[in-house]
C-alpha cells in the first residue's frame, strides 16, 4: 500500500531538512510498543481508554516525549501514569508538586548530618560524594533501571513558574547537573507524564517539550465501561442511573463539576449500600449519597427538589434505553 | 522545487532514495515532498486561526506521522492533535481545518501520485483539492483542450477563494447574527423592576459585606509575610540550622502578603442604571473603596468617561455629593459603554497595571459600537489583573446576560456579578476570597439563585 511505504520514505524527512538536525530524538526503551500491545495493558489494568488517549501514549512512547495530561480533575490523568508503571511492571516514581516546591524536594539534596559527622571524624575524603546524595523524585527517575521507571509530575500547574524552568532541562536533555559531582544523565529516559488541573497557563517553554493530551469528562458510554471495570459489584442497570445522573449534573453550573473519579467513589457508595438490589435509584438513595459525587458543599445546595427530580427521569430514561 | 533543487514531479528511477525504501514504490520525493509540505501549511494555518502551535510543532508532527502512518484519518488526527495542540480551547479550531488537510494530504499520497499543487493564496490557508483526481497532474491538463484548463481554473479559483472566505468567516464571530438574537433586556426577566427590594440596608451592614469584598482582592503587598524571594528569613533560618549543626545551608526567604487592593471603578451612571441601582448603596461603596483602598480610582461614564476621585475624597458623605454637584457631574443619559473605556484608556494609561482590578459597575446596555466595546475591554483585561463586572440587573433570578453589549463583554470579564446590596457585595467577596479572579465565579455560582434554574450561559 502506497501510504504504508510513504510512511517508510518519511523517516527521511527531518534528515532531508538541513536546518533541523536530529538531535533531539531520544533513545526511548519503548520504540518497537505497538498500539495493540498498549490496548492491551489498558484492558489488563482496567483503564477505559479512547483511540485518542491510546495514540497520544503511544507516541509519547515511541517518541521519548513527555505527556502532558490536562482536565478537570478527577478525568483520570493521574491514573494514567499509574496504570503505565503497573503495565510495564516498573517503579512509578511521583513528584506532586506544590507552591513553593524547590529544587532540593525534586532534585537531590546532600545528607548534611552525615557530612557533618564524617567531617568532625576527621575522614578525609570529600563530603561531596556519592553515599552523601540523598535521591529526589527527579534524580531517582533519571538513574531508574530498566525497564525505565514512570516519572508523575503531578499537578504542575501548582507550583511555581520558577520550579518549571528546572523542569525543562531534565525534559529536554533527560539530565541533572549536580556541580559537585558533574552531569548525571539518564542512560533510558523514563516514561514522564505532567499532570496540570489548568488552574494556571503553563509556560511556552515546557509546552514545546511535550505531547499534549485533553482529557474531558467522560461520556455517558464510556463512564458505564468504567464502572463496569472499577465497580464490578454493582448491578449494569443501576450504574447506568447513576452515570445519566452525573452527565446531567454536569451540565449545572457546578463548582466542581463531577469527574471520573467522583462518580465511582458514588457508584461504589451505592454499591456498598444495596449490595445487588437492581431496583431503581430512590430520590432519598440519591440525596443520601450525593456527597460522595459533588464534594462542594454550594454544589450539594444546589440540588433541590426540582433538580433532584430531574435527575430521576435522567436515570429513568437511561434505565429504559439499557433493558430495552 | 524540492530543497534539494530537483523538479518534485520527476518520477526518479534511477534515484537512490528509492532503492534504500522498496523497489515497488513511486516517487518517494514527491510524496515525502507534498507531506511535509502539507503539515508545514497546515500548521501555518493553524497558527493565522490564532492557535498557539509550538515554535518545534512540525518537526514533532512528522515524527508522529512516521509513527502512526496515514492509514486512519482518527489515528492521524489523534496523532496531530497531541503535537499540534497545546491549549484544549483551540481543539474546536482544530477540528474544524483538520478535514481539509487530511483530503489533501491523502489526496496526493494516492498510489498513482501526489495531486498537483496549487498556489495557495494567502499564506496560511488551505485551499482545497476540490474534486481534482489525484493522477490528474500537468501533462493530463496540458492534453485537454485550452477552453476546458480555463473553465476548470476559473472554477480553482472560485473554490479557493470560497475556502478562504470560508475561514475567514469561521474566524470571526457573526456580530450581525447575535445581534438579531439578543434584545435590550432578559427575555426570561418579568417586566417589574428588578432592583425592588433590595436596598442597601444600614450601613452597618455594608461595612462587613466591604471588609469581605477587600480580603477577596489582595493584589498589593500588605503587613503580613510569607515565603518568598524578598527577603532572608533570619527566625526560619535559625530553626532550620539546628538540624544541619547550626550551619546555615539554605537561606529561607520572605515576603510581603498581598493583601491590600489596587482599583479602579469604572461606573455606569446613565439613567438606564441609575433606574435600577441603589445610589445610596452605590455612593457607599465608592467612598469606602476610595477612603479604605490603598489606590483607587473612580470614573464616571455615559458617553464619555470622567475621573470623579477627588469628589469622594470628602470627609463626609454630603460633602462628597456636593463635591459631584460642585464639578457638575452628570447623571443620567444615554450609555457609551466601549467609547468612554476606550477613551479612559487613551487618557488614563497610568491608572493601570497588572495589579490593579477593575470594577465595572453597568447594565451593560450599549448603544455605542459593540465592536468598539470589545476592543476596550479586550485592551483592558490585557492590562489589569482582572475585570469585575457589577450589574444591578443581574440581582434578578432569572437574569441572563443576553444584552448585547453584557453578551460582548462576558467572554473579557472574570466574573459577572449582581449590584444590588450589601449582601451581593459580600458575595462577590466571598466568591473572590475562595476561588480567585481566575477561579468558576459570578452570579451563575450563587447559591441564592437556586438550584436547577441556573444554566451556564453559552456565551
Amino acid at each position: 500500500m502506497a501510504n504504508t511505504a510513504v510512511r517508510g520514505s518519511l523517516d527521511q524527512i527531518v534528515d532531508y531538512e538541513p536546518t533541523t538536525p536530529m538531535t533531539d530524538r531520544q533513545t526511548t526503551a519503548f520504540s518497537d510498543v505497538t498500539d495493540e500491545r498498549l490496548r492491551t495493558l489498558f484492558d489488563e489494568e482496567s483503564y477505559v481508554a479512547d483511540g485518542d488517549v491510546v495514540t497520544t501514549v503511544l507516541l509519547a512512547l515511541r517518541l521519548g516525549k513527555p505527556l502532558l495530561v490536562e482536565g478537570e480533575p478527577g478525568a483520570g490523568k493521574t491514573e494514567l501514569a499509574k496504570v503505565l508503571a503497573a503495565g510495564f511492571d516498573t517503579e512509578l516514581v511521583r513528584l506532586q508538586c506544590y507552591e513553593g516546591l524547590t529544587a532540593e524536594s525534586a532534585l537531590y539534596e546532600w545528607n548534611y548530618t552525615k557530612q557533618l559527622l564524617a567531617v568532625q571524624s576527621g575522614d578525609d575524603a570529600s563530603v561531596f560524594a556519592e553515599e552523601y546524595l540523598l535521591e529526589r523524585p527527579l534524580l531517582r527517575a533519571l538513574r531508574g533501571g530498566s525497564p525505565p521507571p514512570v516519572l508523575l509530575i503531578d499537578e504542575v500547574d501548582r507550583a511555581d513558574e520558577e520550579f518549571e524552568a528546572l523542569l525543562l532541562e531534565v525534559l529536554s536533555d533527560y539530565q541533572v547537573s549536580v556541580p559537585e559531582l558533574g552531569t548525571i544523565r539518564a542512560e533510558t529516559p523514563p516514561i514522564v507524564v505532567i499532570t496540570s488541573n489548568r488552574t494556571r497557563a503553563l509556560s511556552d517553554a515546557l509546552k514545546r517539550r511535550c505531547l499534549f493530551l485533553h482529557v474531558s469528562p467522560p461520556s455517558f458510554e464510556k463512564e458505564r465501561a468504567i464502572l463496569a471495570r472499577k465497580v464490578p459489584e454493582l448491578d449494569g442497570v443501576v450504574a447506568a442511573e447513576l452515570c445519566a445522573m452525573a452527565e446531567r449534573l454536569r451540565e449545572e453550573p457546578l463548582r466542581k463539576p463531577p469527574g471520573a473519579a467522583e462518580t465511582i467513589d458514588w457508584a461504589r457508595a451505592v454499591a456498598t449500600l444495596r449490595a445487588e438490589d437492581d431496583e431503581p435509584l430512590t430520590p432519598e438513595e440519591v440525596h443520601e449519597t450525593l456527597g460522595c459525587l459533588l464534594k462542594e458543599v454550594e454544589d450539594v445546595e444546589r440540588v433541590d427538589d426540582s433538580l433532584l427530580e430531574t435527575l430521576i427521569e435522567a436515570a429513568a430514561e437511561a434505565r429504559v434505553e439499557v433493558t430495552s | 522545487m524540492s530543497p534539494d533543487g530537483q523538479d518534485r514531479d520527476d518520477r526518479y528511477p534511477d534515484n537512490p532514495d528509492q532503492g534504500s525504501t522498496g523497489p515497488d514504490v513511486p516517487a518517494f520525493r514527491a510524496a515525502r515532498d507534498h507531506v511535509r509540505d502539507e503539515i508545514l501549511r497546515f500548521v501555518r494555518a493553524l497558527r493565522r486561526s490564532g492557535v498557539a502551535v509550538p515554535a518545534n510543532a512540525e518537526i514533532t508532527a512528522v515524527r508522529a506521522l512516521v509513527e502512526v502512518g496515514f492509514d486512519e484519518e482518527a489515528t492521524v488526527r489523534a496523532a496531530l492533535r497531541a503535537c499540534l495542540v497545546p491549549d484544549a480551547e483551540d481543539l474546536s479550531t482544530f477540528d474544524r481545518l483538520f478535514p481539509e488537510f487530511w483530503r489533501r494530504l491523502t489526496a496526493g499520497l494516492d498510489p498513482d501520485g501526489p495531486a498537483p499543487r496549487r498556489d495557495d493564496g494567502p499564506e496560511g490557508t488551505l485551499a482545497p483539492l476540490g474534486d481534482d483526481a489525484p493522477g490528474e497532474g500537468p501533462e493530463s491538463e496540458a492534453a485537454g483542450s485550452s477552453g476546458e484548463t480555463d473553465q476548470e481554473s476559473e472554477s480553482e479559483t472560485v473554490a479557493a477563494s470560497s475556502a478562504l472566505d470560508a475561514m475567514v468567516t469561521d474566524s470571526r464571530p457573526d456580530v450581525d447574527a447575535e445581534a438579531v438574537e439578543r434584545s435590550w433586556f432578559s427575555p426570561t426577566g418579568s417586566r417589574t423592576r428588578v432592583s425592588e427590594g433590595t436596598g442597601v440596608g444600614a450601613a452597618g451592614r455594608l461595612a462587613p459585606a466591604f471588609d469581605e469584598l477587600t480580603r477577596g482582592l489582595g493584589t498589593l503587598r500588605g503587613r503580613r509575610w510569607r515565603q518568598g524571594d524578598e527577603r532572608a528569613d533570619v527566625r526560619r533560618s535559625l530553626r532550620s540550622s539546628v538540624g544541619t549543626g547550626g550551619t546555615i545551608v539554605s537561606l529561607p526567604r520572605r515576603e510581603r502578603k498581598p493583601d491590600d487592593v489596587r482599583a479602579v471603578w469604572l461606573v455606569d451612571v446613565s439613567q438606564s442604571v441609575l433606574d435600577t441601582v441603589d445610589r445610596s448603596f452605590l455612593f457607599g461603596t465608592l467612598r469606602r473603596a476610595r477612603v479604605e483602598w490603598r489606590d483607587c480610582r473612580i470614573v464616571f461614564f455615559d458617553e464619555s468617561a470622567r475621573d470623579v476621585s477627588a469628589a469622594f475624597d470628602e470627609p463626609t458623605a454630603a460633602a462628597a455629593l456636593d463635591a459631584l454637584h460642585g464639578a457638575e457631574t452628570e447623571w443620567g443619559g444615554g450609555t457609551r459603554i466601549g467609547e468612554s473605556i476606550a477613551g479612559f484608556l487613551a487618557d488614563s494609561p497610568e491608572a493601570l497595571d497588572r495589579r490593579t482590578v477593575v470594577f465595572v459597575v453597568s447594565d451593560g446596555l450599549e448603544t455605542g459600537d459593540v465592536a468598539t466595546l470589545e476592543e476596550a475591554l479586550a485592551t483592558l483585561s490585557r492590562r489589569t489583573a482582572g475585570i469585575v463586572w457589577l450589574n444591578p440587573l443581574a440581582v434578578a433570578s432569572a437574569y441572563e446576560p443576553r444584552a448585547d453589549g453584557m453578551a460582548s463583554a462576558l467572554p473579557f470579564v472574570d466574573g459577572l456579578f449582581a449590584f444590588g446590596g450589601a449582601t451581593d457585595l459580600a458575595a462577590v467577596g466571598r466568591q473572590l476570597r475562595r476561588h480567585g479572579l481566575g477561579g468558576r465565579i459570578g452570579y451563575e455560582y450563587d447559591p441564592r439563585r437556586g438550584g436547577s434554574k441556573a444554566r451556564r450561559t453559552n456565551v
